[in-house]
């Protein structure tokens, strides 16, 4: 079925690799939109590649993606024969823009099972006076210049109808025992059946010659799978109910269980999994296999058939059975590459984590704490199932890295079309677009980025009339940029726009009445401003345009964002622009955390964070009148946080001097936090709070310690504000 | 138009001359041989088949055989590229690799199955068969 | 506690995923919140397990009451009662914790009683009694009755029971005014 690359079914493979050209396609022609014009190799490969797919769409009978191709081939046919001057690049550009924009969006539905029905007779209309526009505008007014010769095709594909409708059954039919016979009231069934089924197979099979197959179906149950386009319920009803029938039981099945027959085992021999060598050797051998297969996937021819005539003889086929060839078709070797589900790497991914887990248990167990005894040879061992461990993880975790290449790119084109429908000259800029993330991340903030950027095309960059009135002499700027750092990914989107307006945003702040009347102004910090248009319904903008400002988005931003944990930061320079930074932790981290109690609640935090514990007398605190508590530690002042105060916690410690007080220190800023008592350091593995729950300001995830038991973590940042 | 059938599974067989026969007179077979053989009968009368229907997976010999057949019995005969008869062939098999042989062993469609009938047709027009 | 014991048994049956889905339309899992029976469809019912010491959260909804650890998945846990703003009461051997899957999310549901699976036909299925019969807290998120012999169960809607906000987006510009 189409979208499964597992089985490389003429439909994917005609998808993949054209969606392959296309992007490459887009990429060339963006790459040289600021040029005067399109270069030799440029319009060789845009010639070559519209010659393919108009080929491979002609075989697959996608008649409109054949002819908007064949058009564009022969604009580009033209200009490779005739080289003429004189023509409208951008316009051009445009056009090929347009025309990837319209195949890709066919292949989309096409993947999608729908069919393809788009209209590209405007499209090519277009060309059409495109291309006659600048043969007329040659030197030799386009006579004389050869004409594209094209092929028509001589093969067709004709892809299987969407087997959306078809449906598949696995049926167990139980028989009374004292059933005679059971076998032919079981070829009754499958007869029945046989008027709706679009395929059928059932187990056991000689049901009319082989007699004790009769005693099989009493003893095991008849099986039957079924391909059909009907609900459960039709099925029932044909089975019917008889005085032979004890039981029906019916699941509905996928395709691929369906193939499988009735061998639920996994035929294919397992892939070696090598246990002498170290991490470094089998990630060597990985590169060294990745180096052999051919560098470009855009290149790598279709490999020839292992299959000859003659494969595909059968042994004389029964109604019931699948087809079994006669010669037996050896498999082939395994490649150096499997692909594998998602989420069975999550599930790899958990069980790390559980070893952390349970690393600790083992490392922190009271058993060990016995005086006196000598450790040496446990803590070697020890230090080795550690380093173990941390090669496990990190191997584990550079799987689901990928690159935020594809991400960026995508942006390029919105910045592109963006600017264009708005007449703005921007540039757009791509800093550290090979820094990888988790598979799962580049999921989430493909959408708020798109926004972030739309934004800053259409709000935060001005018209080209007002850069010049305001003096701005340099082209108006997008730069997308990306890195990695204390285990957190930053992405910022920065523009050198006009920046955000304080004061309009306060203003509109207070119009909704989303501000506390009795502070002024004056006591927000921008900051906290700039973070006021991320309230639902916020915007500043008088018109809704068709690219941002409906006000639903920056709250939807902030939210995707926070569903994986990440933060949004906004700063801005008024008159010089505006930077959207968004932090995201790696999802799973492994860090070293100290474990502290408040009151019944355990809590851990980053060890990085904490500069100090100590404990304090009543005599270095400072109560303000207001409430707020200060302590004098050395010389210096921090504010106070209460944990179990500041939540809102049960039976925990008032005493400061029966409590211990840590210091905290995030971005230049040091705060102290009073809990209760430290329990210890240990490495945690950190887990997401569940998304039902709404996000808890200062908590940033959760865990399990060596106990079981569950402890929140905290993020220092969070409690710092 | 005349029409060759061949396929083995009787459900199949069915269904597809009942569906052929819309636009042709359909003759049936089940295996690749029997079709080869029919063929060859039809070249000889002087009444050649406009269109041959294989299925893949048969008895005896397979359709890809049996199209061998076919083409190389038309090479020898001298018929001319226009004038060959129009192969569809049709099976489960979806994967590339199927294709590709198909189509370099001279067949002129390649079905997938369940039959798309609204392209099938489509097809049939394109090769100006109907 | 023997009833638990019983359904606790039956989780081999719904241990069995998406195959069983389509098989167990119409049947319910029911149970007693304050003095009226509910019942939620089973496909959503992952398994019943015994109460057990809950993480609490701060600064969540009341009826939240915190994380539980199921077998190495960190599970975010609700109170029936106090969702349907039946008030507190005290957990006895009788509690249990029902772990539904809605959406991709699992969550556990703090049931003071469970009681039996049973099977309501559509025809058996009255539409739920409108708003104005007293202030009944779990009102919203009952989309139908559903008759049992003599008895009544008020159906759920899984999503509503979960994510129906009660408190307006007040709550939230609020904590914007606190920082």
């Amino acid at each position: 079925m189409a979208g499964d690359f597992n089985t490389e079914s003429m439909l994917d493979m005609y998808l993949f690799e054209n969606t392959q050209l296309l992007e490459q396609l887009q990429e060339t022609v963006l790459e040289q939109k600021d040029a005067d014009s399109f270069d030799e190799d440029s319009i060789n490969e845009i010639f070559r590649t519209m010659h393919t797919i108009k080929g491979s769409s002609g075989i697959m009978m996608f008649d409109n993606i054949t002819a908007v191709s064949h058009k564009l081939e022969d604009v580009f046919f033209y200009l490779r024969e005739s080289h003429p001057d004189n023509v409208p690049h951008v316009e051009l550009v445009e056009h090929v823009l347009e025309v990837e924009d319209f195949i890709s969006n066919e292949m989309e539905k096409i993947r999608n099972g729908d069919p393809a029905d788009g209209d590209a007779s405007d499209i090519i209309a277009d060309l059409d006076k495109f291309l006659n526009m600048i043969k007329n505008g040659g030197a030799d007014g386009g006579a004389g210049a050869p004409e594209n010769v094209h092929e028509e095709p001589k093969h067709f594909y004709i892809a299987p109808v969407a087997s959306a409708a078809s449906r598949f059954y696995k049926i167990f039919i139980h028989f009374f025992p004292e059933t005679e016979m059971a076998n032919v009231h079981a070829y009754k069934t499958v007869y029945a059946l046989k008027e709706i089924a679009e395929d059928i197979l059932y187990s056991p099979e000689e049901l009319l010659t082989d007699e004790k197959c009769g005693e099989t179906i009493i003893k095991e149950g008849f099986r039957v799978l079924l391909q059909a386009q009907c609900t459960e319920e039709e099925v029932r009803d044909l089975i019917g109910v008889g005085y032979d029938i004890e039981k029906v039981d019916v699941f509905e099945c996928d395709a691929n269980q369906f193939l499988l027959g009735f061998d639920f085992g996994d035929n294919e021999p397992a892939p070696q999994i090598d246990l002498e060598s170290s991490v470094e050797v089998i990630e060597a051998k990985q590169e060294a296999a990745q180096a052999q297969e051919a560098p470009k996937p855009a290149e790598k021819k279709p490999e020839t058939p292992k299959i000859t005539p003659g494969d595909f003889v059968i042994q004389s086929k029964e109604p019931g059975r699948q087809k079994k060839l006669a010669k037996d078709k050896p498999k082939g070797e395994k490649a150096a590459f499997i692909s594998v589900n998602v989420s069975k790497m999550d599930q790899l991914m958990d069980l790390i984590g559980e070893l952390v887990i349970s690393e600790s248990v083992v490392l922190q167990s009271s058993d060990l704490k016995v005086p006196g005894l000598n450790l040496d040879n446990f803590n070697k061992a020890a230090a080795q199932l550690a380093s173990i461990s941390r090669d496990l993880q990190n191997v584990i975790m550079s799987m689901r890295m990928v690159p935020l290449t594809n991400t960026f790119q995508k942006m390029n084109r919105i910045v592109f079309d963006v600017s264009r429908k708005l007449g703005k000259d921007i540039e757009f800029v791509m800093v550290g677009d090979s820094t990888e993330v988790d598979k799962n991340i580049i999921e989430h903030i493909s959408d708020p980025l798109m926004h972030l950027v739309r934004n800053a095309v259409d709000h935060g960059i001005e018209t080209n009339e007002e850069r010049e009135a305001s003096g701005k002499a340099e082209k108006g700027k997008v730069t997308l940029s990306a890195k990695t750092e204390a285990g957190k990914v930053w992405i910022s989107v920065e523009d050198n726009g006009t920046g955000l307006n304080r004061d309009k945003i306060l203003a509109k702040a207070r119009k909704q009445g989303i501000l506390d009347d009795s502070k002024p102004d004056s006591a927000y910090t921008d900051k906290e401003v700039y973070q006021l248009i991320t309230l639902p319904g916020f915007s500043t903008n008088e018109q809704v345009t068709e690219y941002s400002g409906r006000g639903v988005g920056m709250d939807v931003v902030v939210q995707n964002i926070q569903a994986i944990g990440g933060a949004l930061e906004i700063d801005s320079t008024p008159g010089f622009g505006s930077i959207m930074s968004l932090k995201i932790p790696l999802t799973l981290a492994i860090i070293d955390g100290i474990v502290m109690e408040v009151g019944t609640s355990s809590f851990v935090m980053e060890t990085g964070v904490i500069k100090q514990f100590i404990r304090v007398k009543q005599d270095m605190m400072i109560h303000e009148p207001n409430g707020d508590e200060f302590v004098m530690i050395r010389g210096e002042c921090y504010p106070v946080i209460r944990l179990g105060k500041w939540y809102g916690l049960e039976e925990y410690q008032e005493s400061v001097e029966d409590g211990v007080m840590l210091i905290l220190e995030v971005e230049d800023r040091k705060i102290c936090l009073l809990v209760d008592n430290l329990v210890g350091e240990q490495e945690i593995v950190v887990k997401p709070i569940p998304s039902y729950v709404k996000k808890v300001r200062g908590l940033s995830g959760c865990t399990q310690l060596g106990d079981g038991s569950i402890a929140l973590i905290l993020d220092a940042p969070g409690l710092v504000e | 138009m005349k029409i060759l059938l061949a396929e083995d599974d009787f459900a199949t067989r069915k269904f597809m001359a009942n569906f052929l026969s819309k636009y042709g007179e359909c003759d049936i077979t089940v295996d690749g041989m029997e079709a080869v053989d029919a063929f060859m009968m039809a070249l000889e009368d002087k009444e050649p088949y406009d269109l041959i229907c294989l299925d893949i997976m048969m008895p005896v010999m397979d359709g890809y055989q049996a199209l061998m057949g076919i083409r190389n019995l038309e090479k020898e005969r001298g018929v001319p590229e226009e004038k060959a008869v129009k192969v569809i062939m049709t099976t489960a098999l979806n994967e590339e690799k199927n294709v590709k042989m198909a189509f370099e062993l001279g067949c002129t469609i390649y079905s997938g199955k369940p039959i798309d009938q609204e392209r099938f047709e489509q097809a049939l027009k394109k090769l100006n068969l109907i | 506690m023997d009833e638990t014991k019983r359904l606790l048994g039956q989780q081999e049956e719904m241990d069995d995923g998406e195959d069983r889905k389509n098989t167990q339309r119409g049947k319910y899992m029911t149970f007693k919140s304050g003095p009226e029976y509910f019942g939620l469809e089973i496909q959503y019912v992952q398994q019943i397990i015994q109460y057990q010491s809950i993480t609490k959260i701060p600064e969540t909804e009341d009826y939240i009451k915190g994380l539980i650890n199921l077998r190495g998945k960190i599970v975010p846990v609700v109170d029936v009662r106090l969702r349907f703003k039946q008030g507190e009461y005290e957990h006895n051997d009788k509690t249990c914790i029902l772990v539904i899957n809605v959406k991709d999310s699992t969550v556990g549901l703090i049931v003071e009683q469970i009681a039996e699976v049973v099977e309501i036909k559509e025809e058996n299925i009255l539409p739920p009694p409108t708003i104005g019969r007293g202030d009944k807290g779990h009102n919203k998120y009952v989309y139908g009755i559903g008759k049992v012999g003599n008895s009544v169960k008020l159906l759920l809607d899984p999503e509503k029971l979960l994510y129906d906000e009660d408190t307006s987006d007040t709550e939230q510009i609020k904590r914007v005014e606190e920082e």
